[in-house]
């Protein structure tokens, strides 16, 4: 407490508060300077991955090389004449860029990841932004997976569009009811949502091991010794509409995963939800003070981080998956990467739709179809993602405002 | 000893707090007596007890005593559903699953892990630095330890595994490192820096294990030179003491010597009672001479040592090999196990026994009962998590300062 | 007699980011004083004291002890060369026991590594019959008194072989009975030989105590004079730098209906005592009520009940007729109750946020701030303007966070808040706590303008002098009970009495 008197004398910080995501304090840098710090992180991640390389050797300038091609990104840098279908209709018209060529295939593959990257950053960033870590953005997408993989694969006769709402609908619903339950053990008993999400989440796996494993009760009716679980039905299925649908085109999810984005960006700007999500986020006591329910939106912001991220589910399965299976999920690491995602876009719409590109575009060109094993070996590369991923992670929280100040501090002291 | 005497005098046979812990031990009488030996058949047995416990717990938790009301409740709730469970089903699975004697040692065998990484988390938490890496210092300490365990075979011979529990305590002192570095002098968020260390060393561990091992996995000759199980003859034919402890592995006899050190380091020694004060007040013990910067890093980078040998234990000491994330969550259970008990080693080490027996039962399930049930009961130590994190120990006072970085003017 | 002062410090000079604490102070105590340092808050004699005792590094100048200069890098050095320090705000930990406490990092051993606790009761029991501060070894910090707190703290300091002993403000948290003894102990000190340095802003006690008395302000020496011979009138305009209006201009009060009314009120806190036992009183409008009391008696507990913010127990609470008894926070300032908490960087503010959002704070969910859920930006804006012009507040635009402000400016966002909510009831606890004359000055005269225009205005705090200026009938609080009321016109010595529980008559104290 001398801290304050010291602080109320010479207008300095007010002392150590309690523990909350350092993300949440605004960084002397906005707008575009904002997007300094995420960028030399992001370098900084890539060039210590290269040197992970490096030593256990491999050239590190040929394999990022080859994953970049794999990413689809140099779709971009080849401009010419081409001409492009106009989605959903037969007709053609002029386009700058190849949409058939092996580099727009990727490219769909990178975007098709980018979606539920997109989601699950919105999940994990929304919940910052009361104050909040969900870690559990995993489970919350598995909860969107079953329910979305249920209902698509029942309702055989449904009408196509109501019959892929309901998916997404159920999906994000379930999403929502997940990670609620962190929420409400937060509001009323101060649980601390780091453990109950990261529990919820191995809960949400082994459910989903059970759901579709040998004998569980989602398992594939017609294929009883396959863990996995029924195909969702045609109707359900969202419209792809780059690429070819048996070659896994992109479908619409893409648009309605950056329609999320903006829908993030209202909600936390511009309602008075989001005002209240803010405050508690940065001083729950001064938001109790003034009023504002601290239970209340603990539980609200965590149920709409849930709602983002089972959203993620029941696109990836009416988008591409289609089904799911006991390898899928534990294979499966959207959750953790949204989690990466969120923290180098520093919680915000713009921040969270680039970064989510960058580490779809990672994960999609150090996968096993797209990157060549002579070059690197996939499971190699994807641990390399993984590094990066932790590093980005690292560097995001060091804050360079923070790092900033110590290299004052040491100075002074000199 | 005295002290004990006193503390048991000074119990109260009727307080509220006394009857919840009742309550807490009907709970697991209910289910209990439903089991081999006693398989009580009658499905009215565990209901009743169960009912006693709620009782006893709804009792407790209206005069103020919520943690142990509501454990009660959980354990009654709880006693009830699996009691019933085992009644209905048959003799002769239950028998398969429940064998007491080796029921006990897979708890062992399971705890093991937890209480280093929980211990490991004791250290770095008391001195005000949450650790939620344990779950990649173990998984470092499982890799380092397998791989230096395997280079040092050929000039080591059987004792290899010296250099493996050393090669992994060196590794999560590495990783320990970056988190001290980051969570004390560059007052990062301490969560954030525990979760970049996870990935890291889940990226770091895998990429080295396909580099090196990716085609063929781990040698299968790493039992030979594996942590040595310690073969105490002449219990190992005692009834019922045999089983369990005639053949522990040495890490395990290890860990209870860990928790009978670390209780009297943290709350016996002055160097612990400087430790708690860092983590509860650190600008006081910074008043009085105390170094905070110091005391945390070296707690930091032990924990991180103290984690890893359990990792090491899980590798060279009881599956003799490695496979990507094989600490699957450990970690984290850990850190719950830790905060179940009260940051205080021996509370800790009975959650740890807690989780442990759950694993154990479900890795027996599926002999019995199918596949499905044993998937469905690994979520039991997760859910068993939550629970305790929210009803039965609510708001656990952890060091007060955990969290805060340290300013120093 | 002329003989070489204990210590000394010479044109010690320190700087902060923005500030100069300290500029080329000189400073020097006598073997068997009690100097005092006097000055108001920001004057920087917590800055020096913390470089005395190895906590800041000077910028400039040196330290000498008897005569010797020496280099106080740490608290540890501070230490070594006998000088210990009672801090404002203890440096003890609350879930050990008070001889844990006083022995850490210098504790008895027993076998070289096992902490030897039978020796560190006794070691502390001898401490404190020697200098007759009474003690339990093994009690548990945070259940022990205020005043027991403190003796542990001067034990801790004495245990280390202090010979010069710094305190802070010591008698902030103390009632004045146990400052009475507080200086009882420190002459007794004196006569072993001990040398104190007392800091405070309080006058009367610092010509009560003190040999001789150092003035600062705005981190220079104004003047040392020795205490004898010294006036209230003089040391004031020493600290201040000019007259120093001790009481608020201010009409008398025309108080109308009672606009808050609390009856027989008891609340618990978080410990589960019960901290406000059967308190009844009423704010009238057109009032200023002063509830004076020493910290931690029940003044944040009955705050917070009447503000919607804690449970209540028992009684009623009544704003303006209507029953607030069970209301939440928001249901309470809805109803027309202002809160100006005592804390603004914990409560009061959300310091990242902008002015705009910080003073929409309550208003934010009604018209014409938002409608349907959705912020209006431009109407928030356009709010802001008119306040932050209104109230003079400096330092910042609309959308400059708040933590950029100065304590006093933030203050004046906190109270433009509260004051545009047009309450009925106007709750200020604290209000000019940390802050500068000036800022004070602000604050008083718009609560008075408030009482003016008809409002009920009940005002808690640890000051007298503020207590005694504003308000128009004045409340005493004492163990969670009102034990008297007073008129403008009582005495210090008057409220001191009740603050402690005397003069109660029937109860024991």
């Amino acid at each position: 407490m001398n801290d304050e008197l010291l602080a109320e004398e010479f207008d300095e910080q007010p002392p150590d508060e309690t523990p909350q995501p350092s993300q949440n304090f605004p960084s002397k840098f906005n707008g575009l300077k904002g997007a300094i710090g995420p960028l030399i992180t992001t370098v900084i991640a890539f060039l210590m991955g290269g040197l992970v390389v490096l030593f256990t050797g491999k050239n590190p300038i040929k394999v990022y090389e080859a994953i970049f091609k794999g990413t689809g990104l140099n779709w971009f840098f080849h401009v010419g004449n081409h001409s492009a279908r106009i989605p959903f209709a037969t007709a053609h018209m002029w386009f700058p860029f190849d949409t058939a060529s092996v580099a727009a295939q990727n490219l769909q593959q990178t975007l098709l990841l980018t979606t539920p990257i997109i989601l699950t950053g919105l999940a994990v960033a929304f919940a910052f932004r009361c104050g909040m870590f969900n870690i559990g953005g995993q489970g919350q997408y598995f909860a969107g997976t079953i329910f979305a993989v249920w209902i698509g694969s029942s309702f055989g006769g449904m009408n196509p569009l109501l019959h892929v709402l309901f998916c997404l609908i159920a999906g994000t619903i379930a999403g929502a009811v997940f990670a609620g339950i962190a929420g409400i053990l937060k509001a009323t008993v101060g649980a601390h949502e780091v453990i109950s999400t990261i529990m919820l989440n191995w809960i949400a796996i082994w459910v989903g091991e059970y759901l579709f494993g040998q004998q569980g009760p989602l398992q594939n009716s017609t294929q009883p010794s396959i863990p996995i679980s029924n195909d969702i039905v045609e109707g359900a299925k969202l419209p792809v509409f780059w690429g070819l649908k048996l070659l896994q085109g992109l479908s619409v999810g893409i648009f309605i995963a950056l329609a999320m984005l903006i829908v993030y960006w209202i909600i936390v700007n511009r309602t008075t939800l989001g005002y209240e999500v803010r405050a508690v986020g940065f001083n729950p006591e001064a938001a109790r003070y003034g009023g504002i329910s601290v239970a209340r939106n603990y539980f609200l912001a965590m149920a709409i981080s849930g709602a983002f991220a089972g959203l993620a589910g029941a696109i990836d399965i009416t988008g591409w998956e289609y089904r799911i299976g006991q390898n899928d999920i534990a294979v499966n690491q959207i959750g953790f990467i949204g989690l990466a995602a969120a923290l180098l876009g520093r919680n915000t719409a713009i921040g969270v739709g680039f970064a989510s590109l960058l580490f779809g575009a990672l994960i999609n060109g150090t996968s096993g179809r797209q990157l060549d094993p002579s070059i690197f070996r996939p499971d190699l590369a994807g641990n390399l993602t993984t590094i990066i991923q932790g590093l980005v992670i690292l560097f995001v929280g060091l804050n360079l405002t923070g790092v900033v100040a110590w290299v004052r501090r040491k100075r002074r002291r000199a | 000893m005295t002290a004990v005497t006193a503390r048991i005098g000074k119990i109260s046979w009727t307080h509220p707090r006394t009857i919840g812990v009742y309550g807490i031990v009907l709970g697991a009488l209910a289910f209990w007596l439903a089991l081999p030996p006693l398989a009580a058949r009658t499905a009215a047995l565990p209901v009743v007890i169960g009912i006693l416990a709620i009782a006893a717990g709804i009792w407790s938790w209206s005069r103020d005593e919520h943690r142990v009301g509501g454990g009660a409740v959980a354990a009654g709730l709880l006693g009830i559903v699996f009691g019933l469970l085992a009644t209905r089903s048959s003799s002769a699975h239950l028998d398969q699953v429940v064998v007491w004697s080796a029921l006990g040692a897979a708890t062992l065998r399971y705890a093991t892990p937890l209480t280093f990484a929980a211990i490991g988390g004791l250290f770095c938490e008391r001195s005000g630095v949450i650790n939620i890496a344990l779950e990649g210092m173990l998984l470092s300490g499982a890799f380092f330890g397998i791989w230096g365990a395997i280079w040092a075979h050929s000039w080591a011979g059987n004792a290899a595994w010296v250099v493996g529990i050393a090669a992994a305590a060196l590794s999560g002192m590495v990783f320990a490192a970056i988190h001290a570095v980051w969570a004390i002098h560059l007052k990062v968020d301490q969560i954030i820096s525990g979760m970049a260390i996870n990935f890291l060393a889940l990226g770091v561990t895998g990429y080295i294990f396909i580099d090196k091992y990716g085609d063929s996995g781990t040698p299968g000759n790493v039992g030979d030179f594996g942590i040595p199980d310690i073969h105490i003859h002449f219990i190992q034919n005692w009834y019922f003491i045999g089983p369990i402890f005639g053949s522990l592995n040495l890490m395990i006899w290890l860990s209870f010597l860990l928790l009978l050190g670390t209780w009297l380091f943290v709350f016996r020694t002055p160097y612990g009672l400087r430790l708690r004060a860092v983590g509860e007040h650190p600008r006081a013990a910074d008043t009085v001479g105390i170094s905070v910067y110091k005391t945390r890093y070296i707690a930091v980078i032990s924990s991180g040592a103290i984690a890893a040998m359990g990792g090491a234990y899980l590798s060279i000491g009881f599956v003799h090999s490695f496979n990507e994330g094989m600490t699957n969550g450990t970690g984290y259970i850990g850190l719950a196990a830790l905060v179940f008990g009260k940051w205080r080693p021996f509370p800790t080490w009975g959650a740890a026994l807690l989780f442990g027996f759950s694993s154990a039962i479900a890795d027996r399930l599926p002999d019995a009962y199918g596949n499905q049930w044993g998937t469905l009961f690994q979520a039991l130590p997760y859910a068993l998590t939550v629970i305790a994190v929210a009803g039965v120990v609510g708001r656990s006072i952890g060091p007060a300062a955990a969290g805060r970085p340290y300013v120093k003017q | 007699m002329a003989e070489a002062p204990l210590l000394e410090l010479r044109g010690i000079t320190k700087r902060f980011p923005g500030v100069l604490a300290n500029d080329n102070v000189s400073f020097d105590l006598r073997n068997g004083e009690v100097h005092a340092l006097l000055g108001e808050n920001g004057a920087g004699k917590s800055t020096l004291m913390n470089i005395l005792y190895g906590l800041y590094t000077p910028d400039e100048g040196e330290i000498l002890l008897n005569g010797v200069p020496i280099d106080l890098g740490s608290t540890k050095a501070a230490i070594e060369h006998g000088i210990g320090m009672v801090h404002q705000h203890f440096m003890l930990i609350p879930v050990m026991t008070v001889a844990e406490n006083i022995v850490l990092a210098i504790e008895p051993r027993r076998a070289g590594v096992l902490l030897d606790y039978d020796a560190a009761r006794k070691r502390v029991r001898d401490l404190s019959e020697r200098y007759g501060l009474v003690v339990d070894p093994d009690a548990r910090v945070d259940r022990i008194t205020v005043g027991q707190q403190q003796r542990v703290e001067i034990l801790k300091a004495l245990y280390r072989g202090a010979e010069i002993l710094i305190l802070d403000e010591p008698t902030a948290v103390l009632t004045p009975q146990e400052a009475k003894e507080l200086f009882d102990i420190l002459r007794s000190l004196k006569s072993q030989g001990k040398s104190i340095i007392f800091i405070s802003h309080k006058l009367n006690e610092v010509l009560e105590i003190a040999d001789r008395i150092t003035t600062v302000r705005r981190g220079v020496v104004v003047d040392t004079v020795p205490a004898a011979g010294a006036t209230e009138e003089g040391l004031a305009r020493m600290m201040v730098g000019r007259e120093v209006l001790l009481r608020v201009d201010k009409e008398a009060a025309k108080p109308g209906d009672p606009l808050l009314q609390v009856e027989g009120l008891r609340v618990i806190d978080d410990r589960g005592l019960e901290t406000v036992h059967d308190v009844s009183f009423e704010v009238r409008a057109g009032e200023i009520v002063g509830l004076a009391g020493v910290d931690a008696n029940g003044q944040s507990e009955l705050i917070d009940a009447i503000a919607g913010l804690r449970q209540v127990k028992g009684g009623r609470i009544l704003v303006d007729g209507h029953d607030l008894t069970r209301a939440h926070a928001r249901h309470t300032l809805d109803a027309g109750v202002g809160h100006i908490p005592e804390d603004r960087h914990r409560r009061g503010l959300v310091l990242p946020f902008s002015l705009t959002e910080n003073l929409a704070l309550h208003a934010y969910r009604h018209q014409p701030n938002s409608r349907l859920g959705f912020l209006s930006l431009r109407r928030m804006g356009a709010r802001a303007r008119k306040l932050l012009k209104e109230f003079d507040v400096r330092g910042g635009t609309p959308s400059t966070p708040a933590y950029a402000l100065s304590g006093g400016n933030q203050q004046k966002v906190v109270l433009a808040r509260e004051i545009d909510g047009d309450p009925k009831v106007l709750i200020a606890a604290q209000p000019t706590r940390g802050l500068d004359v000036g800022a004070i000055e602000f604050v008083h005269r718009r609560l008075v303008e408030q009482r003016d225009a008809g409002r009920a205005v009940f005002l808690i705090s640890l000051e007298l002098e503020e207590i005694l200026s504003l308000s128009d009938r004045i409340l005493v609080i004492y163990e969670g009970q009102i034990v008297g009321e007073f008129p403008p016109t009582a005495t210090e010595e008057e409220l001191g009495l009740a603050m402690t529980g005397g003069g109660r008559g029937e109860e024991a104290a």
